[in-house]
């Protein structure tokens, strides 16, 4: 587990340094002078200098690589280029949004896509499994805003159910879940496919294990056979499978929150990419690699807790 | 003896080549091969069919399609918010959105198996390969998309290269894991001990037997490069207007989804249908090649 998690986490400093290093680059080789852009048009070329030296722009790159590594560390990441207001003012609003959805979404696909994947296993070649494996399949082809402008041209418009612009407020209060309900089914809707089909073949897998036939042979109801000791078991490759999702989760949360206003770091990041903002952008894309990046830690963790071999070996 | 003399007759598409004869019998994979070949065909015919230019505006814009109330016969979709014929711009959308998608499963693939295949034959590369692949396969497609889309700024070809890059990775896993076992299989030492040349041994040898598992896994993975792509175009950061791309196609009709959702439901739904056959086909290809997978 110790070792796993240790790869694990280097890996993910490439990803990080990776995404630092493109930041930087992305400021340095933008158009235009920023110490003339700061300096203004009317500026003699001594103040522009000066400005330049205050700003380290005339040492090696090397050395403003590291002064920008230091600062992005201290949580200093500019200031947007159209609001003039704080980077990280603005992604840590955003951040917890994206948390929420992302939540939201895990909440309730995991388990639906484990409950009917189980069902799939169980009626095996069955009506049931056939649906629910079409199903599946049909989900995992679904283009995330199909279902989203599906979603929100029947319930929220048509049918007035829900809301379906931005965030309500807290999750607690009635007005914020409400306002969560149809993002969340969105982003979810993608990911029960995929973890209906893993449930389906490892539960089938572990049914054939001799501890469920002991289990069977001892008398237990089938029930309790299927939850207490084919479930239990089933549920490591589906955890490996929801951190192999990380980046689907990703892409279809900036998405969703495209489609429902939702105030999160995917609609900064495209909305910062789009009015050129490159600072936004660059810090906005640096959050969503930290999500991606905490997403798989999590899953490796929880994997250590569901199989305790992980941790001997 | 024979065997060691023709790689062909011992390669992995040898011997399952018995169990492709019933796919053309199943009728998952014919009715989701024929729909995949003929929207292919549609959207390569696409300059001959169209019935109008796909660029030309000035129609009545918002027509439903022919067949719902209020529809004109003239345009059998409707039009869109411009009043451009909403058929000729999917089949031009379809074109470029397939475009995309086949450019990037090429790039992305070839570079993969050639990877894959360099560090399955020349073991000392091995290591400092995978490693590489293991830091590229960290890095989500979305977040490639993001990042080209903000040092290039929006366009078809960022899409398409971070596309590519985001193949690379799963495609040079399996292709070294397939070329591993070719590796040790007696033709490979056959080929070696007759004096053949490092790049007949790769290309006739290793390669040919390796492509097919691979070709599986590629058309497993063309439904998912056809939905990033597709989401990376509805997010405004692909084809720029006025090209039509289904993805930007839909991302448009947004502004009129309460009152002529055909704009942007029909290029969604063009996505889907695409998606879904290529995903049955991938399926039945994989469960014909690798029945112990049939389950998953």
């Amino acid at each position: 587990m110790g070792q796993q998690l240790a790869y694990r986490l280097m890996l993910s400093v490439p990803v990080l340094l990776g995404v630092l290093v493109f930041g930087f680059l992305l400021i340095k080789l933008a158009p235009g002078d920023p110490a003339m852009v700061i300096a203004g048009p009317t500026a003699t070329p001594d103040v522009v200098e000066k400005i330049r030296q205050e700003m380290g722009l005339d040492q090696p790159a090397i050395v403003q690589f590291w002064r920008y590594m230091s600062r992005v560390a201290h949580g200093d990441l500019g200031k947007s280029m159209i609001n003039n207001t704080s980077v990280f003012a603005e992604l840590t609003s955003a951040v917890g949004a994206t948390a929420e959805l992302m939540v939201a979404c895990l909440i309730w696909a995991v388990p639906v896509g484990i409950a009917i994947g189980t069902i799939a296993a169980v009626n095996q070649r069955g009506i049931l499994d056939r649906g629910i494996m079409a199903l599946s399949v049909a989900g995992v082809s679904m283009p995330v805003f199909f279902i989203g402008l599906l979603l929100l041209q029947y319930i929220g418009y048509k049918w007035q159910l829900l809301p379906f612009l931005g965030r309500g407020g807290p999750l607690w209060t009635p007005d914020g879940l409400a306002h969560v309900v149809l993002p969340a089914l969105t982003l979810g809707f993608v990911f029960v496919g995929p973890v209906a089909r893993m449930t389906r073949a490892s539960v089938l897998d572990v049914l054939k294990a001799d501890y469920v036939r002991t289990a069977r042979a001892k008398g237990l109801r089938e029930s309790s056979v299927i939850i207490r000791h084919a479930l239990r078991n089933a549920l490591i490759p589906i955890v490996t499978l929801v951190g192999l999702q990380a980046g689907y989760l990703l892409g279809g949360a900036v998405v969703t929150e495209s489609i429902y206003s939702w105030p999160g770091v995917g609609r900064l990041a495209v909305g910062a990419i789009l009015a050129s903002d490159l600072p936004l952008a660059q810090g906005a894309i640096l959050v969503l690699a930290l999500c991606f990046v905490l997403i798989n830690l999590i899953v490796d963790i929880l994997y250590g807790i569901l199989d305790p071999r992980v941790n001997r070996s | 003896m024979s065997s060691m003399t023709s790689p062909d007759a011992m390669s992995s598409s040898g011997t399952s080549g018995r169990r492709l004869t019933w796919l053309p019998r199943d009728p998952t994979v014919l009715l989701a091969g024929g729909m995949l070949v003929a929207i292919i065909a549609l959207a390569v015919s696409a300059p001959w069919i169209a019935p109008y230019d796909p660029y030309q505006t000035g129609h009545i814009p918002f027509l439903p399609p022919s067949f719902m109330d209020g529809g004109s016969p003239d345009f059998l979709l409707g039009t869109d918010q411009q009043g451009r014929d909403l058929l000729s711009r999917l089949l031009y959308g379809t074109r470029n959105t397939l475009l995309t998608g086949f450019l990037a499963v090429l790039f992305g693939g070839g570079t993969g198996v050639t990877l894959g295949i360099i560090a399955a034959y020349f073991q000392r590369l091995d290591p400092p390969i995978m490693r590489c692949v293991d830091v590229l396969l960290s890095f989500p497609a979305i977040l490639l998309g993001l990042s080209l889309a903000a040092v290039v700024g929006p366009g078809t070809l960022p899409v398409i290269i971070a596309l590519s890059i985001a193949a690379i990775p799963d495609v040079a896993r399996i292709t070294r894991s397939t070329a591993l076992v070719v590796m040790g299989q007696e033709y490979m030492e056959a080929g070696r001990a007759i004096g053949l040349s490092d790049s007949t041994l790769i290309v006739r040898y290793l390669g040919l037997n390796c492509i097919g598992s691979v070709f599986v896994f590629l058309t497993l993975r063309f439904g998912q490069v056809i939905l990033i792509g597709a989401a990376l175009s509805f997010l405004g950061l692909g084809v720029r207007p006025p090209e039509a791309e289904l993805g930007m196609m839909a991302s448009q009709g947004r502004d009129a989804l309460f009152f002529a959702a055909h704009i942007a439901t029909l290029p969604s739904l063009v996505i889907f249908v695409m998606v879904l056959c290529a995903n049955l086909l991938g399926d039945a290809l994989r469960d014909a090649l690798d029945p112990r997978m049939r389950n998953l």
